[in-house]
């Protein structure tokens, strides 16, 4: 700080007027403008699921401004947010890496001066601190890293390799770079919807698909727009203008939480209600609507399983093959494999009839006629064996629960935060009821928070009934959209994700090279997997790796921030653990608390360095980012990084094991692993060029920069070229890409050509309004893969593999979030931790990207804060500005408490994403614990079917430090 | 000649604070000085990421922005010893920085705390900021620096009106002299919308016109002028910033709480 000095405060003080110059106090130095600026079009990549299409304004070869870019075809697209638009913070701050760093234990192994166990051993030691990193050139640490990945290989086997890719949909190029590298050697990719807790598990078994999302431009054509544990104006800041437009433009915005969300703000209600009861407020206005009749019987009928009659003394859904007068014809009626004939009673002809699921016609297969179900009643029918049993539709036995257990009363008592205002809960439930059944379309947005939970599945099988209950799916501004993360596979993308191009030309036969998968929760939860409960519902189709996991790659992932439930990966990474890790090497722009915890750390190209492909699940647009400028320092996109490893290892491979080693091991033949290395980049002449100039002497950054970019665009190309005709449902292919070229996206996004109306991203239109069997295809899967889940081709709510029945979940139910887990292997905690933990995402950080900008820093007062309800604090005798720490029994977390009376009394927040080093040392996801359900393995198809991470299923207690 | 003018609908507000944040980066303020603000009004912790008032589930939440207010009768330009403050025709209220001899007048003259004097030099308020960042990195620069030491952010060109120089990134001034919204003459005069209203989310910040009849502000306050207040429009300043006051709040258990 400075004071006036004397001359200018009596030149002040008398108003004189002095000639400027002389007291000026402005920079000396007079900036520099020679230079124009000159504006790039980019896009921000983290995993906010926005991508927004931003300006960089160019000066010096330095980005000095970002703003949005106005090229989408509807300018309320336009956008970017405080965090994008401060993003120089990151790429430009004390924090990006400079040069590749290998940990000093690694280098002298490499050097052939310890061995690799007294490596392993010293390095365990030295993770979690900033300690020995030598800085190298890149030829030392890629040598390294593949001499080290190869040894590994040999040890243990490719599939001891994991890595996650996080999140494809935010650079489907560079990120599939490493699924490349992946696929050749065969390593263990762990899906990172799951990982992140970002699946939600409801869709598979209720439509058959991963997700689908109403694109928020379509909620100018809402009505009735319901919220149900997201903060929208947080987690989708920019999108949020699209609520704030439907709403002028007359649509109700109701917002159903637990605390008072910023969301809340522009909505016209808010219903609070306790911590993780969504399901049973659904099931309560499902009660209201069938009894008061306020149902679609006609949508429910023909687009749903309602009709399906299930057997009373099994509990499952009656197949046309157990039926006497159905079974021989059920043998003539071809199905693939993936479908099952159901049956419905015909109330026209007063008989049993077989629901054909080839179609969404309600034809009946044998006679051609058409037949009007029976959503209610109760039936006898004869079974191929003689025998008689009682049957009734799934609508029926939803009714006979919800008359049961969710009448308004029961639920009021069940969702209302104190006994004195269960009347007026019991008037919401009732008059919510009536406004989603006469105000059409209704949008349901479904946020991750309320699915992160044990029993996240049932909250969103719950609220799917409101919408398929009252024909809300299909139509314009209609359905329920989960927007968590840029997972979805817009198209597949094996022709660059995989090998299957480039063996199948060397074999000359149809052959695919593809990685192996692995979940998280089973990765880190050693304890589950030694249980009954895997043993009896583990399906074969679970992968585990046969002698474990024994090395991580991380790409642009912070997981030992982010992901290190109950401090699992931590214990890993110390080799404090039962399954302790051997390597990690993380491939990172920045200095992140997971490269603390690596041996190896390879320094890449940021937002604005690479090109790079993308999308997200707001919106149907495709688009590109491209380079402002070199990279900094020696950072190189990840495209040449993946490249260098696949060429080096196989070199290392082909030198030094015998070729039935690599046979066995890799599953390739050495020549065809040496070929497919050396056909990394999209045309292996690029790859050629660059080593003929390393050969010459002639090598550098600057060539390998120009190739990589070169063999980056080529791969976007080739990317774009998988979607030109791709199946989007049975029967039904799309031009996705149609038209759209390379040169374009240089230019502005661009919308995918969906087969559907305008080609609106409007869930389900093609199954709704064509009659297609459910599901659409989620790529890169085939339709099989997940047409198995709901294999009547209907929505479906009655699912009677034996693990639901076993739950009691047959249909979707409310159910205590912690009695099937922490109080089932805890009894002890009953009572001990009572406070519910959750870790939202913060206005200034997507997950934990942006904890070291420092203009968001500076937004915060540098301090992670902890959010608790004023009449806690006072039953705790705590204060706000009071230094606390939220603790169970697997770990704890410190911040600074603050009072906010929208805080649900028995719940605390904490806004995930600070990095350790601003929290003491602690994390805050140290609290949480890798739940596993039954129901999550008993099938397993990558990023759609399998254990997600559930991060607010936790109770914590309270203590003040000093 | 047009005549300035902003309405800021609260109502369409969502709190994101992108505006703060983009007018920051784009006029190279470093971190922690902002020339506009928007809080949560109700909580006494201004950096909180979001505050409520009431009591559970009885509760509201009410968005405050603060931004130069261009007055017509401005205090401001009034007591500037050396005229570096000024009135334009179009009704800017700017500084030229070249003038300005810190004596913090205006500041004191300003009933609406928008102006911000700089303590201390800028490059030195973000060294701080960046040393608060506590990067553990051992390769990097410095403690307090950026990865190449040079670099500064925000729009690079000076700008200039009648030779007074009303914009240059503050990272490049010094101490010693005042600062504030300039509502981006230096983009208004090329033909664009001001930083904040061209991001905000909510297309709450509208910036317009008023001899326009057509233009956005016009309409929007043709719509909506019955509710339109000035802030401590008593003392007669006669801003040019105009705000809707929040009148839809969210119903809880069919309530609108006070």
């Amino acid at each position: 700080m400075i004071k006036l000095s004397l001359a200018t405060s009596l030149v002040a003080a008398l108003g004189l007027y002095v000639k400027p110059r002389l007291l000026r106090r402005v920079d000396e130095l007079s900036p520099i403008q020679s230079e124009e600026v000159k504006i790039v079009k980019v896009s921000c990549l983290p995993n906010c699921t926005e991508s927004c299409w931003l300006q960089a304004y160019v000066y010096n070869d330095r980005v000095r401004v970002l703003m949005p870019a106005p090229d989408y075809l509807e300018p309320e697209y336009t956008r970017g947010c405080l965090r994008g638009l401060s993003q120089v913070f990151l790429w430009y701050g004390p924090d990006r890496l400079r040069r590749p760093m290998v940990r000093e234990p690694f280098l002298r192994w490499c050097r052939g001066e310890v061995s690799w166990e007294k490596a392993v051993e010293e390095a365990a030691k030295l993770r979690g601190s900033p300690d020995k990193f030598i800085e190298v050139d890149w030829d030392i640490a890629l040598d390294c890293a593949s001499k080290a990945l190869a040894k590994i290989m040999r040890d243990y086997g490719p599939a001891s390799i994991a890595y996650t890719v996080q999140v494809p949909g935010t650079a489907y190029m560079g990120k599939g770079a490493l699924m490349r590298l992946a696929s050749l050697f065969g390593w263990s990719s762990m899906h990172a919807y799951p990982l992140n807790g970002d699946l939600p598990t409801f869709w598979a078994p209720t439509f058959g698909v991963q997700t689908e999302e109403l694109e928020t431009y379509e909620y100018l054509n809402s009505k009735l727009i319901l919220i149900f544990g997201s903060n929208f104006t947080v987690t989708r800041t920019m999108s949020a203008r699209m609520l704030v437009l439907a709403r002028e433009k007359g649509a109700k915005i109701v917002v159903i939480d637990m605390n008072y969300p910023s969301v809340a703000n522009i909505a016209d209600e808010l219903i609070l209600i306790n911590p993780a009861t969504d399901a049973a407020l659904a099931l309560g206005i499902v009660y209201v609507l069938i009894r008061d009749k306020l149902y679609d019987a006609e949508f429910t009928k023909t687009y749903t399983d309602m009709p399906l009659l299930v057997r009373l003394d099994t509990k499952t859904r009656l197949k046309a093959s157990e039926v006497k007068e159905l079974s021989e014809y059920a043998k003539n009626i071809k199905i693939p494999a993936y479908r099952e004939l159901y049956t419905a009673w015909d109330t026209r002809r007063n008989k049993i009839v077989i629901v054909d699921p080839r179609t969404l016609e309600r034809k009946d297969p044998v006679t051609g006629e058409i037949y009007d179900p029976a959503l209610e009643g109760e039936f006898e029918v004869e079974l191929v064996d003689g025998k008689r049993v009682k049957v009734k539709p799934v609508f029926q036995l939803l009714k006979d629960l919800v008359y049961r257990e969710y009448t308004p009363d029961k639920v009021a008592r069940i969702i209302s935060p104190s006994l004195d205002l269960v009347p007026k809960y019991i008037d919401v439930i009732e008059r919510l009821a009536r406004e989603i059944a006469t105000i059409k379309p209704v949008a349901i947005i479904y946020g991750a928070s309320n699915w992160q939970w044990y029993n996240g599945d049932l909250k969103g099988r719950a609220l799917s009934l409101l919408v398929a209950l009252t024909g809300n799916i299909g139509m314009p501004g209609s359905g329920i959209s989960t927007y968590a993360g840029q997972y979805k596979i817009k198209w597949p993308m094996w022709s660059w994700w995989g090998y299957d191009k480039e063996l199948t030309k060397i074999r000359g036969v149809a052959a695919t090279r593809r990685p192996r998968w692995l979940n998280w929760s089973i990765f880190l939860n050693y304890e589950y997997r030694q249980s009954e409960e895997w043993r009896k519902y583990r399906s074969t189709e679970v992968p585990w790796p046969e002698k474990g996991v024994r090395a991580l790659l991380i790409q642009w992932w912070n997981p030992f921030d982010q992901h290190n439930k109950a401090l699992i990966l931590t214990r890993k990474a110390r080799r404090e653990h039962p399954e302790p890790l051997d390597f990690i090497m993380t491939t990172e722009i920045q200095w992140t608390t997971s490269v603390e915890y690596s041996d190896i750390v390879l320094p890449a190209a940021s937002w604005f360095e690479k090109y790079d492909l993308a999308s997200g699940p707001l919106n149907p647009y495709v688009q590109i980012t491209q380079p402002a400028h070199d990279p900094l320092f020696e950072s190189m996109p990840e495209i040449w990084i993946f490249k260098e490893i696949a060429v080096r290892t196989s070199k290392i491979i082909s030198a030094e094991w015998t070729e039935e080693e690599i046979e066995k091991i890799i599953g390739l033949k050495k020549s065809e692993m040496i070929e497919l290395a050396k056909m990394f980049y999209p045309d292996p002449e690029l790859q050629r060029q660059e080593e003929e100039a390393r050969m010459a002497g002639r090598w550098s950054l600057r060539i390998a920069r120009d190739i990589a970019n070169k063999a980056s665009e080529l791969a976007i190309e080739r990317l774009l070229e998988d979607g030109r005709s791709v199946v989007w449902a049975e029967g039904v292919t799309a031009n996705l890409t149609e038209g759209i070229t390379l040169e374009e996206l240089k230019k502005r996004p661009i919308r995918l050509k969906l087969p559907t109306p305008g080609n609106r991203q409007i869930p389900f239109w093609v199954q709704i309004n064509m009659k297609v069997p459910f599901p659409n295809a989620s790529y890169p899967h085939p339709i099989p893969a997940t047409a198995r889940y709901v294999k009547s081709g209907r929505i479906e709510f009655y699912k009677d593999e034996k693990a639901f029945l076993d739950l009691g979940e047959e249909l979707p139910v409310h159910k205590d979030p912690f009695e099937e887990c922490l109080y089932k292997l805890y009894p002890e905690d009953r009572g001990k931790y009572e406070l519910v933990y959750l870790t939202g995402n913060s206005l200034y950080r997507i997950h934990s990207t942006h904890s070291n900008n420092a203009m968001m820093l500076a937004l915060q007062d540098y301090k992670p804060k902890i959010y608790m309800n004023p009449k806690t604090m006072a039953k705790l005798g705590l204060k706000t500005g009071d230094y606390i720490e939220l603790y169970n029994r697997f770990g704890n977390i410190r911040g600074y408490l603050v009072e906010d009376p929208g805080i649900h009394p028995r719940v605390v927040v904490f806004y995930q994403g600070w990095w350790r080093r601003y929290t003491d040392g602690t994390y805050y996801n140290a609290p949480n614990y890798p739940w596993i359900k039954p129901t999550e393995i008993i099938y397993f198809t990558p990023g759609v079917w399998e254990p997600n991470t559930k991060w607010n299923n936790t109770l914590v207690a309270v203590r003040k430090l000093e | 000649m047009p005549k300035w003018a902003m309405v800021i609908d609260l109502n369409r507000c969502t709190g994101c604070k992108t505006c703060m944040v983009a007018c920051a980066m784009w006029h190279g303020l470093p971190p922690g000085v902002f020339w506009t603000i928007v809080k949560w009004a109700g909580s006494n912790v201004p950096q909180a990421d979001m505050a409520t008032i009431g009591d559970y589930p009885s509760l509201g939440s009410y968005p405050i922005h603060n931004i130069c207010n261009h007055c017509d009768n401005a205090p401001c330009v009034k007591v500037c010893p050396v005229n570096a403050t000024y009135k334009r025709d179009d009704g800017m209220v700017l500084i030229d920085y070249d003038k300005c001899i810190g004596c913090r007048y205006c500041m004191s003259a300003c009933p609406y705390g928008v102006r911000v004097f700089l303590w201390e030099d800028p490059s030195r308020t973000i060294s701080d900021a960046l040393r608060r960042v506590k990067s553990p990195y051992p390769y990097k620069q410095a403690p307090d620096s950026m990865a190449e030491q040079n670099y500064i952010y925000g729009y690079p060109l000076d700008h200039r009106d009648n030779g007074r120089l009303v914009y240059r990134p503050v990272l490049k001034l010094r101490r010693g002299i005042v600062t504030k919204c300039d509502w981006c003459v230096e983009r208004v005069d090329k033909g664009l919308k001001p930083v904040c209203v061209e991001v905000c989310v909510g297309r709450a910040r509208i910036f317009g016109d008023l001899s326009d009849p057509n233009s956005d502000v016009s309409r929007m306050l043709a719509e909506k002028g019955p509710n339109a207040v000035r802030r401590l429009e008593h003392l007669g300043t006669e801003p040019r910033v105009y705000y809707i006051p929040k009148t839809s709040k969210p119903r809880i258990l069919g309530e609108v709480t006070s």
